[in-house]
């Protein structure tokens, strides 16, 4: 018996010794609050987190809030007693977080806001592409597309929009339509794709196309929803080409659909990027240290701290895919994880 | 009054349903820019399929007097499985196989395998276990819908085999082959329901459980494989939904069950049980289309299908309970 248990303790012990320096070398835990995981683009970001977190050396632990947002309130406060390194928050709801962000920085925590900026109360450090200048880029991207059909910009343009309810949509509408509003003689027709749910976009895409059968352009949030609408559009009998269209994200299946000649554009939001900026300044986030506004190098990217009324702030500006460009590594939807190590902000 | 008036007023309560969806047609055709076209009906019975077979399902169990509630993640579980193995992009493998004909059969049994394994797991658990229906499959609504994103990673797979792709893109009278497959679903069920002993137990079950095991039907085999049925029907719902968006994304189908609740509800299925037709529901199905048909085409806010649907929802229930009086009244 005293055998066994002194073999017990002494394989306890190796295992203690052997966990220590682990968690000697961690600076700390920091805490990924996703708001779903039924989307690319999130899983993509849970994965580019952890590995430039790692290279900080930190810790990641993810909690998923399904797209629902008492539940992101929950762990937030969940979280918050755990006491965390940092909490990283790409949030559901905009507004319905600000309390929330405002009881995790009271206490000390450090909140980064990721990809979805939050304007209302002051966090730590902001990481984002820009929704409303994802609409612009790909506003850009439609006046090209059009004036290469018609020598000019006009047309009808189908603009099939994420869920309703989903501030993430109406952002990119906004910048688009900012944009397009310059040239009276385009047509936009805008629709959501209820709960982003693909089948409904199919729907939207089968409609118009027979009351719209002039539409040049179709416009979708993301490239999941091009998909469905491709599908609608094979079953209408249009080739690659016959319709042009767009979509927003840079999730694999749209670089797919570029390489098979139906999408002309994907705006990529530049997913590594985001994610290799909040591990660069991660050690400042974590020691409430000064971080100063100016242009940082973000894998080769060019990112720019502003310091803004809800704290530094930066942009890495999204690109715009298409067949010339469409194999570059650099978009994570190649899903080809950067080789290059990030380097911490001293 | 008279035998034949009473005759057409029976008609008319029986086909109630189908005489809303006539209605509403023909108010959205006089007043919807675009709306009136045979292409515009012809995208109404397509987008009436994966909703309309998922339907049939839920009001096989409903009819009996219990309640699916695990049918949307079903749907979703088994596109995915049939999209990892049969798409050639994204996480898909693109399983080949020779001729490549053999990949329809193969990916409907796989479905519909799934869909009856989850049915039949419900099943158990419910009739044989005797815990309750709603936490049974609202319990297999979360955890397949967690398995679809577990097996996915929340990636997609897209690029469905071009032998399945077919019959998303073939038209037969200008109508797709998905659409067709929906409505030999409604015939051949609708059938079952009327014409055969087992349809015929199933409306007892519902109606009076302890009644129809006290007459010597087998009540426990008879549920066990209405939740089986409504597992393999969820199944092939998920594989339409497949064929229909060349793929499979891990929220795909997300908020059908809703609907498909609406659509039975609205096409006079009593949710106590014992009380409904099929084809009712298919009108039910066609009739939550052609809204959202028409909302598409008049660009209202999407918020206004769901608050139409909840008020169509409570029309109908209300048409249920005048057409109850009035036949109270007949009797």
């Amino acid at each position: 018996m005293k055998r066994i248990l002194l073999s017990i303790f002494g394989v306890l012990a190796v295992a203690i010794a052997m966990l220590t320096p682990a968690y000697a070398q961690s600076k700390g835990k920091v805490y990924y609050l996703v708001p779903t995981l039924l989307d690319e683009f999130q899983t993509g970001s849970v994965s580019a987190l952890e590995l430039f977190l790692k290279q900080a050396g930190y810790e990641m632990t993810t909690l998923n809030a399904d797209n629902k947002t008492d539940a992101q309130q929950s762990q937030m406060n969940d979280v918050i007693a755990l006491k965390p390194a940092a909490i990283i928050l790409a949030a559901v709801d905009f507004n319905a977080l600000k309390p929330s962000i405002e009881a995790a920085m009271a206490a000390g925590i450090p909140v980064v806001e990721f990809d979805r900026q939050i304007t209302s109360t002051p966090s730590a450090f902001t990481s984002v592409a820009g929704t409303v200048e994802i609409g612009y880029v790909a506003a850009e991207q439609a006046q090209k597309l059009l004036t290469a059909k018609y020598g000019s910009v006009k047309g009808k343009v189908l603009q099939v929009l994420g869920d309703p309810g989903d501030p993430y949509t109406l952002d990119i509408q906004k910048g688009f339509e900012e944009k397009m509003k310059a040239f009276p003689d385009v047509k936009i027709i805008s629709l959501p794709a209820m709960q982003w749910e693909a089948s409904n976009a199919g729907t939207i895409v089968a409609d118009q196309m027979v009351a719209n059968p002039d539409i040049d352009l179709i416009f979708s949030h993301a490239a999941h929803l091009s998909v469905a609408g491709v599908a609608s559009l094979e079953a209408a009998g249009k080739k690659p080409g016959d319709v042009m269209m767009m979509s927003s994200n840079g999730a694999p299946v749209g670089l797919d659909l570029i390489r098979k000649g139906w999408l002309n554009v994907e705006v990529e939001q530049p997913l590594y990027a985001q994610a290799a900026a909040v591990a660069m300044f991660m050690d400042k986030i974590v020691k409430h240290e000064e971080i100063k506004a100016g242009e940082y190098d973000v894998l080769g990217l060019k990112g720019v701290v502003t310091i803004e009324a809800w704290g530094p702030n930066i942009k890495v500006p999204g690109a715009a895919i298409d067949k010339t460009n469409v194999d570059n590594p650099a978009f994570w939807g190649n899903m080809k994880a950067p080789t290059g190590t990030i380097t911490p902000v001293p | 009054m008279t035998t034949s008036n009473r005759r057409i007023l029976e008609f008319v309560l029986d086909n109630l349903v189908w005489f809303m969806l006539l209605a509403v047609l023909a108010v959205f055709s006089a007043f919807v820019p675009n709306y009136f076209q045979i292409s515009i009906f012809t995208n109404i019975i397509e987008a009436s399929s994966v909703l309309g077979v998922m339907s049939i399902g839920l009001a096989l169990v409903i009819i009996a007097g219990h309640m699916d509630l695990s049918v949307e993640s079903v749907a979703a579980l088994s596109a995915m499985v049939m999209g990892i193995i049969f798409c050639s992009a994204g996480i898909g493998i693109g399983v080949q196989l020779q001729p490549d004909w053999l990949a329809v059969p193969a990916s409907l049994a796989l479905a519909l395998g799934v869909g009856a394994l989850i049915g039949a797991f419900n099943g158990y658990l419910i009739v044989k276990v005797k815990m309750n229906a709603f936490i049974v499959t609202l319990a297999s609504y979360i955890w397949v819908r967690g398995l679809v994103l577990a097996i996915s990673g929340g990636r997609s797979a897209q690029d469905l085999a071009p032998a399945i792709r077919y019959f998303g893109i073939q038209r037969v009278l200008g109508i797709p082959l998905t659409a067709w497959i929906a409505i030999l679903c409604f015939v051949v069920f609708s059938f079952i329901m009327a014409k055969t002993k087992f349809g015929r137990h199933l409306i007892m079950i519902g109606g009076n459980e302890n009644a129809t095991f006290r007459a010597g039907i087998r009540v426990n085999r008879i549920l066990v494989i209405a939740f089986i049925l409504a597992g393999c029907i969820a199944g092939l719902s998920g594989w339409l939904l497949a064929v229909r968006t060349s793929g499979a994304t891990a929220n795909l189908g997300v908020g059908l069950l809703f609907n498909a609740f609406a659509a039975v509800v609205i096409g006079g299925v009593s949710l106590k049980g014992g009380v409904g037709a099929l084809p009712g529901v298919y009108a039910g199905v066609l009739l939550l289309s052609a809204i959202n048909t028409a909302i598409n085409l008049m660009g209202l806010p999407a918020n206004f299908t769901q608050v139409i649907h909840g008020l169509l929802v409570l029309a109908a229930v209300l048409l249920d309970t005048f057409k109850q009086t009035i036949r109270q009244r007949l009797a």
